[in-house]
């Protein structure tokens, strides 16, 4: 390649630079001596040379040739020049002109750069740096979607082992009280999968049936997103721990009608305004439970007095206290009909619909923290569960209190329609018209002139009989005002 | 104690009240597809690297907060257009990001 380059120099560099250089020469006589020690000056130059110098001989040769046909042709001559100056551009501080490089300007460029222009360092973008420490950033980012990974299996694999440590530790006492254990609703048959159902990487829902008195038991153990990254960054600002939600779902003849709870004050609070049957039947605030011996934290709210007399027994007060650190709510309600559902006016026209159910939500110890051991300490609380469902069962209000819970329930009811009354009739009016265009329609389409005319009475005289209802009705009520 | 098992009616499972009404579940898995969606499309539009690799985290986000029910289809669709809003930002514009500050 070398080679090449510089024979295709040789070809185009313009004889008018070696005119500047053949100034140089005063004699002509010159050069035929210059042509016998031709490189006689390239002997101590640098290196390059000697690669060159297979190249140099042959056009030596030439010029040779060239040199004895023509003494005065400078053409020929200027090679020697060319080859001369090419090499010994290093060696030569020779002033030249700038017209002379028009062709050629590099390799001058090269050598005298350092003379004429300063050297003007140019910025290499970041990415063709070729190195890494540039994309610091990217780095970064990919190091943080690692993390995320890593805590999303770690998490999950933590709240699985949690899940089915509690599973462990309930299944025998789950065993011998229900017929069914586990069913995810696929089956054709209600088979017992004896196997938590994964519903989310944090919550495990467990369905319980086969039990005189209750139609069924849901448990939920709703764990902290341990496999979310920043779930478990917010928690480090605000402790929060697994729960168990237990919802016992009674049979109707099983229990009686009355609204209770008991649970943290903070608990308690927050369902009475979110819950339906709490905010409706239990309507002061929750009474601290220091009467029947239940700890501080612990305060109830109760449709009326004979009910909290009647649950805090000898044995509910025992687990209320004994474990009053894990509860923090227990509900037994006839009305229970779930949160407070957000209406739109005029959608409502009938009550949502109530179960008897019983509602147990259990804070796990440890905030946070737990370990597969901790669920061994939620087993008694299961124990209480089985007791309250069997007080549920047995407990009856008597005659006074029967009573009042009918007016209650009454109460609500009445409240109810008196709010949606204006509904209501707004729906009949509604579908009164709706009935009364229809039948216009009918009319209209019917093609036989006679049948519509038949119609059309019949439409009249119904309007007739309708009209006439109402006269009397208004006179009968005129009547009785008098 | 009752008498136990054998004697009561066997009810089936019935998915809790919340999975017929989702609005009432916790609705992170459902706004981070759609910040997601919206941060690729901006990092696609806007050539915005910081745009997608929000995306992909907020994908990520959404993932990992998923119920089982919910369709894999839209995940992988939400991710696989955050990936491919930050491979496309990098394809015009090979340059490192650089911090905000």
């Amino acid at each position: 390649m070398k080679n090449l380059y510089i024979f295709i120099a040789l070809l185009f560099i313009p004889w008018s630079f070696a005119l500047a250089k053949y100034d140089e020469f005063e004699d002509g006589d010159d050069i035929m001596e210059y042509d016998d020690n031709d490189f006689a000056e390239f002997e101590d130059v640098s290196e390059d040379m000697v690669t060159e110098s297979p190249q140099r001989i042959i056009t030596t040769e030439d010029d040779e040739e060239e040199a004895t046909v023509e003494l005065e042709g400078q053409d020929e001559n200027q090679e020697d020049f060319d080859d001369a100056d090419a090499q010994e551009g290093d060696t030569e501080s020779e002033p030249y002109d700038d017209e002379e490089f028009e062709g050629y300007e590099e390799k001058p460029d090269a050598s005298h750069s350092k003379n004429k222009d300063p050297i003007t360092i140019v910025n290499v973008p970041a990415h063709l740096q070729n190195s890494w420490e540039s994309y610091y950033m990217e780095i970064l980012m990919v190091t943080g979607l690692l993390a995320y990974i890593m805590n999303y299996i770690i998490g999950k694999n933590k709240n699985n082992r949690l899940a089915h440590a509690w599973f462990n530790t309930h299944r025998e006492l789950l065993e011998s009280n229900f017929a069914l254990v586990g069913d995810d609703g696929t089956n054709k048959e209600a088979t017992s999968t004896g196997k938590l159902n994964q519903e989310n990487e944090h919550i495990y829902n467990l369905w319980c049936s086969g039990r005189v008195c209750c139609e069924g038991m849901l448990i939920q153990l709703k764990f902290l997103k341990r496999q979310d990254l920043l779930n478990v960054l917010a928690r480090m600002m605000r402790p929060a721990s697994d729960q168990v939600q237990i919802k016992v779902t009674m049979n109707d003849e099983d229990m009686d009608t009355y609204v209770f709870a008991v649970g943290t004050r903070k608990a308690l609070v927050r369902l009475q305004k979110e819950m339906q049957d709490l905010s409706e039947f239990c309507s002061d605030k929750p009474k601290s439970g220091a009467k029947y011996g239940l700890p501080d934290s612990l305060a109830i709210l109760s449709e009326m007095g004979e009910v909290t007399e009647g649950m805090m027994d000898a044995k509910m007060i025992h687990f209320l206290t004994h474990y009053a650190d894990k509860i923090e709510s227990v509900q037994f309600s006839d009305q229970f009909s779930g949160p407070k559902l957000m209406q739109e006016e005029g959608q409502l026209t009938k009550l949502p619909e109530t179960k008897k159910t019983l509602l147990f939500t259990f804070n796990v110890p440890g905030s946070g923290n737990t370990s597969p051991k901790d669920m061994e300490s939620l087993l008694p609380l299961m124990s209480m569960v089985i007791y309250c469902i069997d007080k549920a069962k047995k407990f009856r209000l008597n005659r006074e209190g029967k009573q009042k819970a009918d007016k209650n329930r009454a109460r609500v009811e009445e409240n109810f329609l008196k709010l949606t009354h204006v509904q209501r009739q707004e729906a009949a009016q509604s579908r009164r018209e709706e009935k009364k265009r229809a039948e216009k329609e009918r009319i209209m389409n019917e093609e036989d002139p006679e049948k519509q005319r038949r119609l059309e009475e019949a439409a009249l005289r119904r309007e007739q009989k309708k009209l006439e209802k109402k006269q009397m009705k208004m006179k009968q009520i005129k009547v009785k005002a008098m | 104690r009752g008498p136990g098992p054998s004697d009561g009616a066997t009810g089936r499972y019935k998915p809790p009240a919340t999975e017929t009404n989702p609005a009432l579940e916790d609705p992170t898995p459902d706004y981070m597809n759609l910040l997601g969606m919206v941060f690729s499309m901006c990092g696609l539009m806007l050539k915005l690297k910081w745009c997608a690799w929000i995306a992909v985290y907020c994908s990520f986000i959404s993932f990992a907060n998923s119920r089982s029910s919910e369709d894999t289809k839209q995940m992988m669709s939400s991710f696989m257009l955050s990936i491919s809003a930050v491979v496309m930002s990098y394809l015009q514009n090979p340059q490192p990001m650089s911090p905000p500050w």
